[in-house]
């Protein structure tokens, strides 16, 4: 049987990358031929693991239901494209999709890198033994390829119709591919720690991986964002749940770490910040897995409870990471430069930024571990939620944003130019000035906090449009990439800010036929109806509504009850201007007829992805040129 | 008709308990009772607060809210209220008190000590 | 200073990571008992049998407070083990949760009745006020005050576990 097969290729890929780990370090990496061994065993390894990857996706697109995962998971009544994601939709085949990930990986970079580059080998090697632990995790604990025989039950179970998205069907892809494309920045960091050589300048060799990587994970996490607010009927992008927040952690690592990067590729400087951040960003990878998977943090994005799994992932995580650590302390010495950091110099505005973000991802995990501990200690339950990490990061992302805006006229290994008064830097103050009293006026925001993000904000985009004008007018040079990215930075804090202070929200309680105003708009109920689609019935009420401008909006909410599982979801209707979306959901219908009606104003929220776009934009033609000029 | 009403009923009754209407008294009130209600946690539910879900309770603790609101009941009495009833967990603020000054005070000390380090290592 | 730095580095991960296993291993918590003391709110509540009206005052001594409805399944399961401990003269209160009185009353009549009587919360405002947040749940009062509160099922496990600890310990219940 085909699945047999498909579990079988995976085992024996488990052998060859163990094979590969082993070569790798005792055969002698100096040895090119060694080296094409260890590069020909990793293929291999690989081949064979991506066969069975798709003996399995063609399983699931032919509704094979012997496979007991396919039958829990996936119908007959589903279009292709949601057969194929409801792999990755539970715990055994997401974790199939981020072990065949983390091989895909391995596979591009053993094809593109020459193997005469000093650390590829033992880079291999360590991809492979990270790959071997998934693996045996996956096939001894989360096994996919178990069966139900010997008759397939006749249909599998309807997916959760909540799945049944573009946007989240691919959410995970994109975030695993991610993740794990930190692997080849951790590999070469511990292949570097291990030859203990200085000289290996091992930042060059993995820059163009890791930006890549940072743009996965930007637009995975956004594509998370986005999909929640149209879809969960709330209204909200951001929850702070312990998922989101153990998925933007390493997104704050890795963001560290390409800055690192950069200042320790040109120069011998902050290379044991790059060190250290680049195991970090994929120690918070793993530990996210582990937390997702261990079912000990309770979030609507766990999977299902299992201290057996929690242990394994605990105990293997933890080995990786301890050794990357043990490894990194020994060799302290070795990475230690003998140049200091020039006061003012952009390496001492990237050293705080370290700082800063350092800070972030120990209070997001302090927060994320304090109800534990406290749990574990006082046998009492305490909640860490929004009000925690907004004070938290509110105040140090504003000083981040700070740092960046002065480090905008630093130079590399140099200090500032003293003469700033009549510079960009001036202007640019003064301008925010102005920017901050319009919405202070305009907009009548009194918040301080809120007038202070707009200034900080402000002053981001002032100085980089200063900077694009330069640029184009006076010729002067500068990074495209830094310009796209941190105005984009820019536009995420102030529309962060706006939306938070400006929007709005109303249940109103309307009857058929009849109207009720919300802030200057007419919202008619004009129509109900039922429709029957073949796994749902759904309410549609259709809503007119009337702008101050005249113009009219039709707007249709709906209440679906699915009869598979009987749930029942809300389809928000969204119409989209310029400065906001005008967002409605339908609630129940009351005794006398009228219905629930809830309304809101989201000012800014598109502005916010749109932000998160720019940045996702900036890296990647930065990876692009690195790929173009490097390799 | 008549048909298509007990359907209607059929889909809206799934919901034991109507999502109730939620009437104000001032502008000023409506806007506590929504930041509240993101501020405590659904009780029943394994994550999300209030404002994030429509479970049964989740809409009887909304109704409490407004009503305590219109009794002038302050934000603070409103808190105390629910976790007197509902357990601590049910505040997505920790509180500032004696077990919780470690979570807030923690990452202050820790950025300042970091920023400290670099400066002084810099200058020796 | 150095080998300090390093010792650290490495004390770290391995502190995090222990504490992490020890609480993986850690079972004995109960995550639905809440253990914190109250006292029991002021109500007057209808019965669900006839329109006698019941008050806190009728709560003195030592009670199970049960609550249940005809909608809820786990109720279902629970009833067997609340009948087994009625039989042992435990006194448990009904404590009918949003239930139309017509399905409490045949669900009661179909599965058989273990509460010395049973008060008909039809809003739910009493249970609001006592931290309930769905069925069923457990309380055990003695003395006007709430010493346990267990959300989820009542089976002969949570019973010795969670439930007979603080009953011996405060000796309640030692007329049977």
């Amino acid at each position: 049987m085909l699945i047999e097969i498909a579990h079988f290729l995976s085992i024996l890929s488990t052998g060859l990358f163990l094979l590969c780990f082993l070569f790798s370090f005792i055969l002698d990496a100096k040895d090119i031929f060694a080296v094409n061994l260890i590069s020909r065993i990793y293929s291999r390894g690989f081949l064979l693991l991506i066969s069975s990857f798709m003996i399995y996706v063609w399983l699931a697109a032919n509704d094979n239901f012997n496979v007991l995962y396919i039958a829990q998971h996936s119908n007959t009544n589903l279009p292709l494209f949601y057969k194929i994601s409801s792999i990755w939709s539970a715990h055994e085949g997401s974790m199939f999709l981020w072990i065949v990930f983390l091989g895909l990986w391995g596979a591009v970079y053993n094809s593109f890198v020459s193997n005469s580059q000093p650390l590829k080998a033992k880079s291999i090697g360590i991809i492979s033994i990270i790959a071997v632990g998934f693996l045996l995790f996956l096939l001894l604990t989360s096994n996919p390829f178990e069966t139900i025989l010997p008759i397939a039950p006749f249909n599998g179970a309807d997916i959760n119709p909540v799945l049944q998205d573009p946007a989240l069907a691919i959410h995970p892809p994109i975030l695993y591919l991610g993740y794990v494309g930190f692997v080849i920045a951790f590999s070469h960091a511990i292949a570097f720690l291990i030859t203990g050589d200085s000289s290996i300048k091992w930042e060059n060799l993995v820059r163009s991986w890791s930006v890549v990587s940072w743009v996965f994970l930007t637009i995975g996490i956004s594509l998370g964002s986005w999909w929640a607010y149209y879809e969960l009927g709330w209204g909200g992008y951001w929850f702070w749940d312990p998922v989101e927040n153990v998925a933007l952690m390493p997104w704050l690592a890795a963001t560290a770490f390409i800055h690192s990067l950069r200042v320790s590729s040109k120069s011998s400087l902050l290379r044991i910040w790059t060190i250290l951040l680049s195991i970090i960003v994929f120690s918070l990878s793993l530990f996210g897995a582990f937390i997702v998977r261990s079912g000990i943090i309770d979030s609507v994005h766990s999977f299902a409870n299992d201290p057996e799994r929690g242990l394994y992932l605990l105990g293997f995580t933890g080995f990786l990471i301890i050794t990357s650590m043990i490894l990194f302390s020994f060799r302290l010495p070795i990475l230690s430069s003998n140049k200091t950091i020039a006061a003012l110099s952009k390496e001492s505005f990237i050293s705080i930024n370290n700082i800063i973000f350092g800070t972030l991802i120990f209070s997001t995990m302090l927060g994320i571990l304090y109800p534990l501990i406290y749990e574990f200690l006082y046998e009492q339950k305490i909640s860490v939620g929004a009000p925690f990490y907004n004070a938290i990061y509110i105040p140090t992302t504003i000083l981040a944003c700070l740092f960046l805006f002065f480090s905008i006229d630093s130079k590399w290994q140099r200090g500032f130019k003293k003469s700033f008064l009549v510079t960009p830097m001036f202007i640019s103050v003064i301008l925010s000035i102005a920017s901050t009293f319009v919405t202070y006026y305009l907009l009548l925001i009194t918040d301080l906090w809120i007038l202070i993000s707009i200034f900080t904000g402000s002053l981001i985009i002032f100085r980089y449009l200063i900077v694009v004008k330069d640029y184009f007018l006076n010729n002067k040079y500068s990074n495209p990439f830094s310009i796209i990215a941190h105005l984009g930075l820019g536009i995420l804090v102030i529309s962060i800010a706006l939306n938070s202070e400006l929007s709005t929200e109303r249940a109103l309680n309307i009857k058929m036929n009849e109207s009720d105003m919300y802030r200057d708009y007419k919202i008619t109920f004009d129509d109900l109806r039922l429709i029957k689609r073949s796994n749902y019935d759904s309410v549609r009420a259709s809503f007119l509504l009337t702008g101050p401008d005249g113009k009219n909006i039709e707007l249709s909410p709906e209440k679906r009850k699915y009869f598979a599982r009987g749930q029942v979801t809300t389809e928000t209707a969204i119409h989209l201007t310029p400065l906001k979306d005008i967002y409605m959901t339908i609630g129940d219908q009351l005794d006398d007829g009228s219905w629930i009606v809830n309304i809101q104003f989201n000012y800014f929220i598109r502005w916010i992805w749109f932000s998160a776009i720019m940045m996702a934009l900036g890296g990647s033609m930065l990876a692009l040129s690195l790929v173009r000029s490097k390799q | 008709m008549i048909k298509n009403s007990f359907y209607l009923l059929l889909i809206v009754s799934s919901m034991i308990h109507a999502n109730s209407l939620y009437e104000f008294e001032s502008l000023e009130d409506e806007k506590r009772f929504y930041s509240l209600i993101k501020e405590v946690r659904c009780p029943k539910c394994t994550s999300g607060s209030l404002a994030s879900s429509n479970a049964p309770v989740s809409e009887d603790i909304k109704q409490k809210i407004i009503e305590l609101i219109k009794e002038g009941k302050t934000d603070r009495e409103i808190k105390d209220f629910l976790s007197f009833r509902f357990g601590n967990d049910v505040l997505y603020n920790p509180g500032f008190n004696e077990s919780t000054y470690f979570l807030w005070i923690t990452p202050v000390v820790f950025l300042t000590l970091c920023l400290l380090v670099f400066l002084f290592r810099r200058k020796s | 200073m150095n080998i300090f730095i390093r010792l650290i580095l490495i004390l770290i991960p391995i502190i995090f990571f222990s504490f992490f296993y020890l609480y993986i291993n850690d079972d004995d918590y109960y995550p639905g008992a809440d253990f914190r003391v109250i006292d029991m709110p002021k109500f007057e509540i209808n019965d669900l049998y006839k329109d006698q009206r019941f008050t806190h005052l009728d709560l003195e001594g030592s009670y199970l407070i049960n609550v249940w409805a005809s909608w809820c399944i786990t109720c279902r399961v629970e009833h067997g083990f609340l009948q087994k401990l009625s039989d042992q003269n435990i006194p448990i209160v009904g404590l009918n949760y949003k239930d139309d009185k017509e399905d409490a009353l045949n669900w009661i009549n179909k599965f058989g009745d273990p509460y010395k009587f049973i008060i008909h919360d039809l809003k739910g405002r009493l249970a609001l006020d006592m931290g309930v947040t769905g069925a069923p749940e457990t309380f055990l009062l003695h003395n006007g005050k709430i010493i346990v509160h267990y959300r989820g099922e009542v089976n002969k496990m949570i019973w010795n576990d969670v439930f007979i600890p603080i009953i011996n310990k405060e000796d309640i219940f030692n007329n049977d």
